[in-house]
């Protein structure tokens, strides 16, 4: 029946689809391989190369890192931050900045934001050490899983408390000197989190498939394996976002992925092979986005299998490689051959005159005549595809060792339990490792030094490297810095190899060709309007 | 009658009870799904802490038991990487799976059926080597090639039909299609020779001298004979609407129960995976049950013949 105080309201309820009709911004669809391997949106969980495409579009840290640009840290939640000593960091908070809940930002929530509440400080380290993957139905209330902790300490080592001076100003106390601490708070654990919307949460896991954050995009919808929907957030302290709503489309097919793209159905289609950039650069109206990202790709060494504790059959393996086919064969000449497990970015730490070992089969042969290997059979855990070209970097590598006497044998496993697994004998064995953020502590201490994963899972373990990733991560002079650095090189690369690189990794987006979208040197995707040409 | 219902009710609860013990002991010698799902970094305490939580540590004939104790309680068992309950998920995803496997269920049934019964109507002649052409590729085309094929040309090239995802009714229109051609390729080729063979048959001879019209020789003699084995294979189609549609569900983007078993499987979340397979094992006892039914009401020789049914089923 039409009542009066229904008539009285029609005006708005007429006027409400004619303003959503006058946002004339686009919906845009991201068809990606998997937006989430733990179907989690909270950083503390999801710690994998595929989160890192979708997270800063909902959430922000103190300090942002120039990934679309010259990859230096930049203003974000913080306009700025001194230092006051080298265990001590003040950082001003921008003003101004709403959750997507309508809050306003406050130090308070800074603060939760590295708290035991979500970071589980208070949790036993025998609960969380080390933890990779849990089970988030397990946890009561909102406490979070035991590896949020193992996460934490990994990115915060030596982190004591956070102090608020001011409203405004807030200061991280360190317990040790540490001059990565602002890369360390631009890493994407560091979001910054609303506090009122996490204590209204029923648990845990509502909260981390729907995690409330100040980024350009607020969370509208996560159906775990299939889709995630980011709705605009108007609010935003960065400006309006371009587009009116971001809609990622879990297509786990490459060839699925690019025909949703071709017809029309996605923008953007991520993961692409480089053999597939002819197909889709056919279409005049698309073309492949990207290149060399701030991750390597390595071969990683189990130091207890019986042949491979001698250091000379490693060091063999690694001079028995030849990158630089791999790259021209399976890459298109796109993926650099690095200076070993390090970035240029790392600006005054970069070991500039450091290589990768070189392709050198005579030396690979002496050194396993030298160490009396006769052949025996090591085993190659293989994964099928879950880096890009996977499998035939694999079957080059192994061919390459077979020329020079070495008998690698591919074992092939589901997931990475499976090749990490202590059951059976773990021989060789691919990785990756990123530098998130510039400084050497972000790659070959965070995956090889003690808290590393190689460490923790006892395939490799070095007594002076141990102490050298210490002296690196709590040192504070240049100089001594970079010689130690050096020795980490020296050690893990050359001495009692660790690992050796391959090739720089190549992330490829195709993507509709009018969009003026720039890609990053990361896995991440920004969708502000500051990435977009005008 | 109630004998033959009886017996092949037992026979369900034996097939049911069957599947639920080989998913369980496959599940558990495919790996350690506490090693899975913590990861390998996990310290031995927080794998062993994982173990416990979950009944992993007990020895397996226990962890049997149990399970089976649940299922018979109406506990599936909760996933071990969401939390739910197990049948929660799974109910969840039958819908979408349904919304595919339905409609094609119709064109298998609609398109296989009178094709077959046409071929072989017209033997040998340019309809029936047509019909067998495409028959045969029907169901030698795996369905991911398929699928592509069709997103190639009525997505990519054609701009009619969106390539994957689940927006909007036009969203399932290929993946149906893509389902139903294998089938009713099968049921063409079923129908095919079940009719040929009924044809041949001294009745069918019998009637035509007698100067029966051939529609009603066909329609009253040929089709009920013919429908054992047709009936049967569409017994089967019915059996796998749940989980029928895996490859087609990955192709296609599809958030059904096939999409939810792939991920299940590899994450080795027992609960989901052994839920996903109980539903399919009941859906298909079910469905044969139906068919051992319908055996009984197109051949009225077979209520009193159950062995010789059970054997053409």
């Amino acid at each position: 029946m039409l009542t009066r105080r229904f008539l009285l309201a029609s005006p708005t309820l007429l006027a409400a689809p004619a303003l959503a009709q006058s946002d004339q911004r686009p919906v845009m669809t991201i068809a990606v391989q998997k937006i989430a391997n733990t179907n989690t949106l909270e950083t503390l969980r999801e710690q994998s190369n595929v989160g890192s495409r979708t997270w800063n579009s909902y959430a922000e840290t103190l300090i942002d890192q120039s990934w679309t640009g010259d990859l230096s840290l930049r203003p974000g939640l913080a306009e700025s931050w001194r230092r006051i000593d080298d265990r001590t960091l003040e950082l001003t908070l921008r003003q101004g900045v709403l959750f997507h809940d309508g809050r306003t930002m406050t130090a308070e929530d800074v603060a939760f934001t590295f708290s035991a509440e979500r970071m589980g400080w208070n949790l036993t380290v025998e609960q969380a050490r080390n933890l990779f993957g849990s089970v988030p139905g397990q946890t009561q209330g909102r406490t979070p899983p035991p590896e949020a902790l193992a996460v934490a300490r990994r990115t915060f080592p030596g982190l004591e408390r956070i102090e608020i001076v001011d409203a405004r100003t807030i200061r991280f106390h360190n317990r040790v000197p540490d001059v990565t601490l602002e890369g360390r708070i631009s890493r994407n654990v560091a979001m910054v989190l609303s506090r009122d919307a996490f204590e209204k949460a029923g648990s845990w896991l509502d909260w981390a498939r729907r995690p409330v954050g100040t980024g350009p995009f607020r969370v509208v919808e996560f159906r775990p394996d299939h889709s995630l929907v980011l709705d605009a957030f108007d609010d935003y302290w960065g400006g309006r976002p371009p587009v009116r709503r971001l809609r990622f489309l879990e297509v786990p097919e490459v060839s699925s992925r690019i025909n949703a793209l071709l017809s029309g159905e996605a923008d953007f289609a991520c993961d692409i092979p480089p053999d597939q950039i002819a197909t889709v650069e056919r279409s005049p109206r698309h073309h492949v986005v990207g290149g060399p990202i701030m991750n390597h790709r390595l071969t990683v060494f189990d130091k207890n299998h019986p042949h491979l504790r001698d250091a000379r059959i490693r060091r063999a393996f690694t001079h028995s490689i030849d990158r630089d086919a791999i790259v021209q064969a399976l890459w298109g000449n796109r993926a650099p051959v690095p200076k070993g497990l390090q970035f240029e970015f790392y600006g005054p730490m970069y070991q500039a005159d450091w290589s990768a070992p070189r392709f050198d089969p005579a030396e690979a042969r002496r050194l396993l005549r030298e160490a009396g290997y006769r052949g025996e059979p090591i085993p190659y855990r293989l994964l099928n595809g879950y880096y890009t070209n996977q499998v035939p970097t694999a079957q080059i590598l192994v061919e390459g060792w077979r020329a020079v006497g070495l008998n690698v044998v591919i074992e092939m496993r589901e997931n990475f339990p499976q090749v990490l697994s202590r059951e059976g004998q773990r021989g060789v064995r691919d990785w990756s490792g990123s530098a998130s953020f510039n400084d050497p502590v972000s790659s070959i201490v965070a995956a090889h030094g003690p808290q590393g994963q190689q460490w923790q899972i006892n395939e490799w373990r070095n007594e002076e490297f141990g102490r050298l990733s210490e002296a690196l991560e709590t040192g504070t002079d240049p100089a001594e810095r970079r010689r130690t650095f050096r020795r980490m090189l020296e050690i893990a690369e050359r001495e009692d190899p660790a690992y050796t690189v391959l090739h720089q990794s190549v992330n490829l987006t195709a993507k509709r060709r009018d969009l003026g979208w720039a890609p990053g040197q990361s896995f991440q995707m920004d969708f502000r309007s500051r990435n977009f040409a005008s | 009658m109630i004998r033959f219902l009886g017996s092949r009710l037992l026979r369900a609860a034996v097939t049911i009870v069957m599947v639920v013990t080989f998913a369980f002991v496959v599940l558990r010698l495919s790996g350690d799904p506490a090693q899975i799902i913590m990861g390998a970094d996990a310290p031995p305490e927080a794998v062993e802490a994982f173990r416990a939580a979950w009944g992993l540590d007990q020895p397996v004939w226990i962890q049997y038991f149990h399970y089976f104790g649940a299922i018979l309680q109406g506990d599936l068992g909760r996933s071990m990487r969401d939390g739910r309950d197990a049948i929660v998920l799974v109910a969840e995803r039958i819908p979408a799976t349904l919304a595919l496997t339905l409609p094609a269920l119709a064109i298998k049934v609609g398109l296989g059926i009178p094709a077959g019964i046409t071929a072989a109507l017209h033997r040998n002649s340019f309809i029936d080597r047509a019909v067998m052409m495409l028959a045969v590729a029907g169901f030698t085309v795996p369905s991911f090639v398929l699928g592509l094929l069709l997103v190639l040309v009525f997505a990519v090239q054609l701009g009619w039909l969106p390539s994957g995802g689940q927006d909007s009714w036009r969203h399932a229109i290929l993946p149906i299609i893509t389902l139903g051609i294998g089938g009713a390729a099968v049921l063409a080729r079923f129908t095919r020779s079940a009719m040929l063979e009924v044809l041949g048959q001294p009745y069918i001879r019998t009637a035509s001298a007698k100067g029966v019209p051939w529609r009603a020789v066909v329609w009253g003699h040929a089709l009920p004979n013919a429908a054992i084995p047709t009936v049967t294979i569409v017994g089967f189609m019915v059996g796998s609407l749940i989980a029928g549609a895996v490859v087609v569900e990955s192709v296609f983007s599809w958030p059904g129960v096939g999409r939810l078993l792939v991920v299940a499987v590899a994450n080795r979340d027992l609960a989901v995976v052994q839920c996903v397979l109980l539903l399919v094992a009941m859906t298909m006892v079910t469905s044969n049950l139906i068919v051992d039914l319908l055996y009984g009401l197109l051949d009225p020789r077979l209520r009193n013949q159950p062995r010789r049914a059970a054997g053409m089923a």
